[in-house]
C-alpha cells in the first residue's frame, strides 16, 4: 500500500534512477497515445465482458493490435493523472457512471463522438442513458456500456408467510407506493417478529432522490438540495424510521448477510447488479429470492461508458471497435459474463437474457429490469452533486443510526450545505 | 536598504576554483549518491512543492487551474469537519497508544524472563505487524459486528447488553483503536525487549542484594533505563497513529453508494487522512485537498515538536 522512499530505492535503484533522469531531462519526449498499429483500451475488472474484449482483439487484429488493460484500484484518479500527465494516455477509456460529472466539464479532453457518426446508433440505445454521456455544450463524451435499473429483491416465502403479496407481478402491482411499501413493512414485523423491511434509512432517501429528475445542484450551478424533491425523500426516510421498519444493521456487513440468510431482512431495493452481490453474499438463499418493480417508478443506479481520448491517433478505428463491443448482442454477453445490464433494448429479447435464473426460483429477471430500464428518468448530474449531497446523506444517516432529531439534522445539513456551496462557488 | 559604499564596487576576482576542482575530482562519488537525490527531487520534493502551489488554486484534476489565493486555507480554518477529523485522530491515537505501550511492556518483560521458545514467541508477536491491514480490518469487522460478533457474544455471556460497535461514535473509535493496538503491540514489545536486554545484569543483582522485590526492581531500575526506548516507541506510534487511514477506511466501508471515506455515522471514525481523501477524491477538489494535506502537516509538526521536547527533557 504505502511504499517508503527507501523501499522504492531498494526495489530498483538503477532502473528508477535512469527513468528519473530520462523523465526529468526530456519532459516531452514521451509518446502520447498510440503509435501505429497499437491501440490501448483502459477498463476495470468487471467493466466489460472479457469474452467480448477477446473477440474484439481477434476481430480487429488485422488492422490494429488492441491492448486491453484492466486498471486496478482508484480507476478515475489514475485516468485523470494520466491525462493530466499527457503521456501514455489510453486511446479508449472506460468511464464509470458515478464519475461522469467529473469528466463532462472537461469534454475537451475527449473526442466528440458525434463527429465520428455516433448519431446513427442513437436509436439502438436507451435515450436517457445516451443523454448521460453528453456534456452541457453538446459534446458526446461517453458511449453507453450498461445501466443499473433498480428493482425490489424480496424473499418469496417470507412475504407469503406474512400475508403479503408474494408473486412478482402482485408485489409490483400492490407495493407500488412508498405508503404501501411501508405498510407492508409494518405487517411483516407484526406477523414475523424480528423481521425488518429495510436495512437503513439511506436506502429510502437515496432511492427516492434517484427516482426524480433533480438532484442537489442544477445546470446553473445553483443549490437545489433544499427543495421539495429532496425534502420529500428526507420525509419518507424519517417516516420509515418512525414506523419502526428499519433495522439497526450496517449494509454490507456479516451481520446484514446473516440477517438476510435467516429471512430477517427479506426485502431490499437494489440495482440489477445487486443480484450478483446477493448471490455471493447469501448463496444458501438460492431459490428463495424473487425480483419485482420498486415502489412508484424505476430508478437508475450505476452504469458506465466508453470514451475516446484526445490522444487517440485513429479515432475512426477506435469508434468502430467501441460500437462493435457495445452492440446489442455483445451487451447481452456482457450481462452473462459480468452482470452488466444492457443499454440496448434489443438485447432484452435475446436468448442469453431470457434464461430462467434458479437463484430467483426460475424467474426471468429481465422481465423486471428490461421494462424498468425503459421507464427511467435521470437528473442533471452536476460536478458539485457529490460534495453537496454528502452532508444531507450524512445527516439522514445520523437520524437513522444515532437517533438524531430530524428537525435538527435537517437544519444542520442545510447550514453545512450553505458553507460548502459558498466554498465551491455554488449559488444558494 | 542602506547604501554602504559610495565608490563603485570593485570587480570581484573569482577565488581559486576549489569547489569546481572538488567536483571534478570526486564526480564519481557524487554520481554514486545521485540516484537518491534525483529520485527524491522528482518524487519527493517536487510533489511537496507542487501541493503547496496547488493549495492556492481551485482545480478539478483535469481542467484549468484557477487562482484562489488564501481562500482554501480560510475555509479550512472554518471547516468543522476538518477539526472533527483532527479530534477523531487524536482520540483514536490515545485509545490505541497507551494500552498498546502498557501491553507491549508487559509482554516484553514476560518474554525477557521466559526461557524456552523465545524465538517462537518473538515471531508470533511480530506477525500482526506484517499482516495486511486490510485483512486485519475485515477480520475485526467480523469480530466487532453487532449480532454475529465474538465480542458481543462474550459480553452477552456475562450479562452485558450488545454494543453496536461499528454504528456508534465511541464504538467505532474503540474498534479502530483495538485494531491498531493489536497490530502494534508485538512490534513494540520486540523493541522493548531489545531495550531490556541492554540493562546490565549486575544492576539487578545489586538490587537483589539490597533486598528489592520484583515490583520495586521494575519501577526503580528497569523503567528508568528503558526511558529512551519508551520515547522512541512513543514517537513512532505518534507518527503512525496520526497517519491512520486504512483501518477506518476498510472497517467502515458500507454500501456502494456511500462514500468510502466518510468514516461511519456522524463521521465518528473519519481520521485526518481519511478526510483528506474524501475532499480530494470524492469531491474532485484537488486544491482544497492540498490545503487539507498541509493542515495535516502542521498538526504532525506540532506533535513532533511536543515529542522533541519530551526527548530533550531527557538530558536533565
Amino acid at each position: 500500500m504505502r511504499l517508503s522512499r527507501r523501499g522504492l530505492l531498494r526495489a530498483g535503484l538503477g532502473g528508477t534512477a535512469a527513468t528519473a533522469l530520462g523523465g526529468l531531462a526530456t519532459g516531452c519526449a514521451v509518446p502520447t497515445g498510440s503509435t501505429g498499429r497499437n491501440m490501448v483500451l483502459w477498463y476495470w475488472s468487471g467493466g466489460l465482458s472479457d469474452t467480448v474484449v477477446k473477440n474484439a482483439k481477434a476481430r480487429y487484429g488485422s488492422s490494429v493490435s488492441l491492448d486491453a488493460i484492466q486498471i486496478g484500484g482508484q480507476y478515475r484518479s489514475k485516468l485523470i493523472t494520466t491525462i493530466t500527465g499527457r503521456a501514455h494516455i489510453p486511446d479508449i477509456a472506460g468511464l464509470k457512471g458515478e464519475d461522469m460529472a467529473a469528466y463532462l466539464p472537461n469534454a475537451d479532453q475527449f473526442i466528440d463522438l458525434r463527429t465520428l457518426g455516433a448519431e446513427k446508433y442513437k436509436s439502438q440505445y436507451l435515450s436517457w442513458k445516451w443523454d448521460q454521456g453528453i456534456a452541457d455544450d453538446g459534446t458526446m463524451v461517453g458511449f453507453p456500456i450498461d445501466c443499473g435499473p433498480v428493482g425490489h429483491f424480496y424473499q418469496y416465502e417470507i412475504f407469503r408467510k406474512a400475508g403479503l403479496p408474494y408473486e412478482p407481478d402482485d408485489v409490483s402491482k400492490e407495493l407500488n407506493t412508498w405508503e404501501n411499501y411501508f405498510a407492508a413493512g409494518e405487517q411483516l414485523r407484526k406477523r414475523i417478529p424480528g423481521t425488518m423491511l429495510l436495512t437503513d434509512v439511506n436506502s429510502v432517501f437515496e432511492n427516492v432522490v434517484q427516482q426524480g429528475s433533480k438532484r442537489y445542484v442544477d445546470k446553473d450551478r445553483h443549490f437545489i438540495g433544499d427543495q421539495e424533491h429532496v425534502r420529500n425523500a428526507w420525509a419518507l426516510a424519517v417516516e420509515a424510521k418512525r414506523r419502526g421498519i428499519v433495522s439497526d444493521l450496517v449494509s454490507g456487513t456479516p451481520d446484514q448477510l446473516s440477517a438476510k440468510q435467516d429471512g430477517k431482512l427479506p426485502s431490499e431495493l437494489g440495482a440489477s447488479w445487486a443480484a450478483f452481490d446477493i448471490k455471493n453474499g447469501v448463496p444458501k438463499a438460492k431459490g428463495r429470492y424473487r425480483v419485482a418493480q420498486m415502489p412508484v417508478r424505476p430508478a437508475n443506479n450505476g452504469g458506465s461508458f466508453l470514451s475516446i481520448t484526445k490522444a487517440c491517433r485513429e479515432p475512426e478505428q477506435a469508434f468502430q471497435i467501441i460500437a462493435w463491443i457495445l452492440d446489442a448482442s455483445n451487451q447481452a454477453q456482457g450481462y452473462v459474463d459480468a452482470g452488466l445490464f444492457p443499454s440496448t433494448p434489443a438485447s432484452y429479447g435475446l436468448k442469453q437474457m431470457r434464461e430462467p435464473d434458479p437463484y430467483f426460483g426460475g424467474q426471468v429477471t429481465t422481465d423486471i429490469f428490461g421494462p424498468a430500464a425503459q421507464k427511467i428518468v435521470v437528473a442533471y448530474n452536476s460536478p458539485f452533486d457529490v460534495a453537496l449531497g454528502q452532508p444531507i446523506k450524512d445527516e439522514i444517516k445520523n437520524v437513522g443510526v444515532l437517533g438524531k432529531d430530524p428537525e435538527k439534522a435537517w437544519s444542520d445539513a442545510m447550514s453545512k450545505c450553505r458553507r460548502i456551496a459558498k466554498h465551491l462557488g455554488v449559488s444558494y | 536598504m542602506a547604501v554602504l559604499e559610495q565608490t563603485p564596487p570593485a570587480v570581484v576576482q573569482p577565488s581559486p576554483t576549489r569547489p569546481k576542482k572538488g567536483l571534478r575530482k570526486y564526480w564519481h562519488l557524487y554520481a554514486a549518491i545521485s540516484p537518491f537525490y534525483l529520485i527524491f527531487l522528482g518524487f519527493g520534493l517536487f510533489p511537496v512543492g507542487f501541493s503547496l502551489y496547488l493549495s492556492f488554486h481551485r482545480w478539478d484534476g483535469l481542467g484549468s487551474m484557477e487562482w484562489a489565493g488564501l481562500s482554501q486555507y480560510q475555509y479550512l480554518l472554518s471547516d468543522s469537519d476538518f477539526w472533527n477529523s483532527i479530534g477523531n485522530t487524536i482520540i483514536i491515537w490515545a485509545l490505541a497508544t497507551f494500552p498498546m505501550i502498557f501491553l507491549a511492556m508487559v509482554t516484553a518483560v514476560m518474554l525477557n524472563s521466559a526461557v524456552r521458545f523465545k524465538g517462537l514467541y518473538r515471531v508470533a508477536y511480530f506477525l500482526p505487524n506484517v499482516t495486511s491491514v486490510v485483512a486485519i480490518a475485515i477480520v475485526f469487522g467480523s469480530i466487532f459486528s453487532t449480532n454475529s460478533g465474538v465480542v458481543n457474544a462474550v459480553l452477552h455471556s456475562v450479562g452485558i447488553d450488545q454494543v453496536a460497535w461499528l454504528n456508534t461514535p465511541w464504538g467505532i473509535k474503540v474498534t479502530i483503536a483495538a485494531l491498531m493496538t493489536w497490530q502494534w503491540t508485538g512490534y513494540n514489545a520486540i523493541i522493548f525487549l531489545a531495550g531490556l536486554q541492554t540493562v546490565p545484569g549486575e544492576l539487578y543483582e545489586a538490587a537483589r542484594m539490597d533486598g528489592a522485590g520484583p515490583i520495586q526492581t521494575f519501577f526503580r531500575i528497569t523503567l528508568p533505563l528503558l526511558r529512551p526506548t519508551l520515547l522512541f516507541v512513543l514517537v513512532v506510534s505518534t507518527v503512525t497513529g496520526l497517519q491512520s487511514f486504512s483501518e477506518p477506511q476498510v472497517l467502515l466501508q458500507t454500501s456502494s453508494n456511500d462514500s468510502t471515506f466518510a468514516g461511519g455515522p456522524g463521521h465518528s471514525g473519519q481520521t485526518m487522512v481519511l478526510y483528506f481523501f474524501q475532499q480530494t477524491f470524492d469531491n474532485n477538489d484537488f486544491g482544497y485537498g492540498a490545503a487539507v494535506a498541509w493542515g495535516i502537516f502542521l498538526v504532525v509538526v506540532l506533535f513532533s515538536i511536543i515529542n522533541w521536547r519530551l526527548v530533550q527533557r531527557r538530558g536533565d
